[in-house]
């Protein structure tokens, strides 16, 4: 047997012709789109019946592999009051790789980038395919109220977060005012 | 299915839009315990991880490493072999929830069909073991036409009115060694169900399994929880007979000959402990010979590490590869993927997919005369040297996945 993880791969057979070309596609059929999709879909029945308190997602317009989310800052933290949107894309040998999760409202942590972009391990190469959004969601929430400094996306906020964390707050609370509001 | 029905199912978020599937995003089976953890839906084709954890055929090799060790989904245990399916379990769910299990089964062939790559299909294979371990197939055939003709008159009313339990007999999850109901079950590598207890008295390192007689690489394998929980739920009386039984047989064990007899976790220790240069191996030897991307189809082990041996009678695209140690014992077993190779096959030694190979070609471009140095010096007749072109970008995108 060979093939390369997500997809059977195509060249190892010599072959790679297949008339069709259902080996390695950009995009599915749409069956394929179903038995993909399936997995989403259930996660979506999921999340609407027992969402992770403060959180919500579902789809964009109607494409099932992207999400949109919305978190309301935890309580108590310097975020509390604020509400942060997040997009959530699938790839699509989802769940055999990582959703991608971006911050679409700016806010200051030392983890998320002015981008949006987010150091999660479980993002990364910590994903399992028994993860879901849900889960991820959690793992958000928790790293919004619990920053990790010493795996920075943005060095200069960690710094400040050790150094001076009345200060930290201060603008993360500023930020969370101007921003998520 | 049209795309306007998929987009519909897309868009709504109540379950019952789901056209294709009849509103299958509902869980159309009522044991929890059986789901598997990456599709979220009913496992099909399970199989059961050495840590213990089931999940389906499909499941389990699209979430392989393809050039590392792999990990349970769950709890992230390192195992470097495919294993195979659980015939046991397969049939269990197959008369459990014979409505769903055949929905997946149509699902999956579906998809199969579009990839042109199948799982193993297993009819003829358990009747001819069946056969083999002496069991009586007539017999089988008769209950089994029978069960099909009652099935659909009895299933309904079965499952309102006592649970499941009349559907599944005794006879469907007994022990391979012992005979009976099997108790804190464990699977081996090659799918086979034995009680811990029973599988600790069998003697040997690597552990070999006295059914099929294939090795069992790794450590001594977990207990499978959940069919431990499921057959404790359906079997209550029986379960705690069998506990006693086996709790019995411990303490008579233990007093009988303390200084000759290994207790169990003694031997669980020797086992883990014969194997951690062969984990050793797989974290610290440099990762030049491993074919990227491709298993043996006889121990599961994936990827190969060293020499890869492909059939080149095989026609099917996965192709049929087996890895050194399988090539030299023979191996008499089926594919993994449905392939149908007969012992008459040859094979060939090929190193298309090695990692320092992909690796070399990745860095040197089409033109360089070097490159012509590097392939003479490989096995390879012309006809290979063609698929290597034709592979290049593939092991790239392959590499870039990886790492």
């Amino acid at each position: 047997m060979s093939s390369s993880t997500g997809l059977p791969s195509s060249g190892v057979g010599g072959g790679g012709g297949n008339g069709d070309g259902g080996w390695v596609q950009p995009f599915p059929s749409k069956t394929s789109v179903q038995t993909l999709g399936k997995r989403i879909q259930k996660e979506m029945l999921e999340l609407n019946a027992d969402p992770p308190a403060g959180c919500s997602a579902g789809p964009k317009g109607d494409n099932l592999f992207h999400w949109v989310s919305t978190m309301i800052g935890p309580q108590g933290s310097p975020y509390e009051g604020g509400i942060f949107f997040l997009d959530i894309v699938f790839p699509q040998n989802y769940p055999f790789r990582p959703p991608q999760v971006t911050f679409k409202t700016r806010i200051f942590h030392c983890n998320v980038d002015s981008t949006g972009n987010l150091n999660l391990d479980i993002l990364k190469d910590g994903w399992s395919p028994a993860l879901t959004i849900s889960n991820v969601l959690l793992t958000i929430k928790a790293i919004i109220t619990n920053p990790d400094p010493y795996k920075p996306l943005v060095s200069s906020i960690a710094c400040l977060y050790l150094t001076d964390r009345a200060k930290h707050d201060e603008i993360a609370a500023e930020w969370t005012m101007r921003f998520a509001r | 299915m049209a795309g306007a029905e998929a987009g519909e199912a897309m868009d709504s978020s109540s379950p019952s839009a789901s056209s294709g599937g009849d509103g299958t995003l509902m869980d159309d089976f009522s044991n929890s315990l059986f789901q598997c953890c990456v599709c979220l839906d009913l496992l099909y084709k399970p199989i059961v991880l050495a840590c213990g954890h089931i999940s389906c055929f499909w499941c389990v090799h699209k979430a392989m490493h393809g050039l590392r060790a792999s990990h349970c989904a769950i709890c992230r245990q390192p195992y470097n072999h495919f294993p195979s399916i659980c015939e046991l379990l397969h049939f269990l769910l197959l008369k459990l929830e014979p409505a769903a299990y055949k929905r997946r089964e149509k699902e999956v062939l579906e998809e199969e069909k579009r990839l042109d790559v199948y799982s193993p299909q297993f009819v003829d294979h358990l009747i001819s073991e069946r056969v083999h371990s002496g069991e009586i197939e007539k017999n089988d055939r008769l209950k089994a036409n029978k069960r099909e003709a009652s099935k659909e008159l009895t299933f309904q009313e079965n499952r309102l009115e006592n649970g499941i339990c009349k559907q599944i007999s005794m006879k469907d999850i007994l022990c391979f060694l012992c005979k009976e109901l099997l108790y804190q079950p464990v699977v081996l590598n090659c799918g086979h169900v034995f009680c811990e207890s029973c599988l600790s008295s069998v003697v040997g390192d690597p552990l070999k399994c006295q059914v099929c007689q294939s090795l069992h690489p790794g450590e001594f394998p977990n207990i499978c929880l959940d069919l431990d929980h499921f057959l404790e739920e359906q079997f209550p009386r029986e379960y705690v007979m069998r506990r006693e039984n086996v709790l019995l047989r411990k303490v008579q064990h233990r007093h009988g000959d303390l200084s000759s007899s290994v207790s169990h976790t003694d031997k669980q220790s020797t086992k883990s402990s014969c194997h951690v240069p062969e984990d050793d191996q797989w974290l610290t030897e440099d990762l030049s010979n491993v074919h990227v991307g491709v298993g043996c189809d006889s121990c599961g082990m994936y990827p190969i590490i060293g020499k890869r041996y492909k059939c080149k009678d095989c026609r099917e695209a996965i192709g049929f590869d087996l890895c050194e140690a399988c090539y030299n014992t023979s191996s008499k077993l089926p594919g993994r993927f449905n392939q149908q190779h007969t012992p008459d096959h040859k094979f060939e030694l090929d190193d298309t997919q090695l990692l320092y190979r992909i690796l070399m070609l990745r860095a040197m471009p089409e033109e360089d005369p070097q490159q012509d140095v590097a392939e003479a010096d490989l096995p390879d007749d012309d006809q290979q040297d063609h698929a290597n072109h034709d592979d290049v970008p593939e092991g790239n995108q392959n590499e870039d996945q990886f790492l």
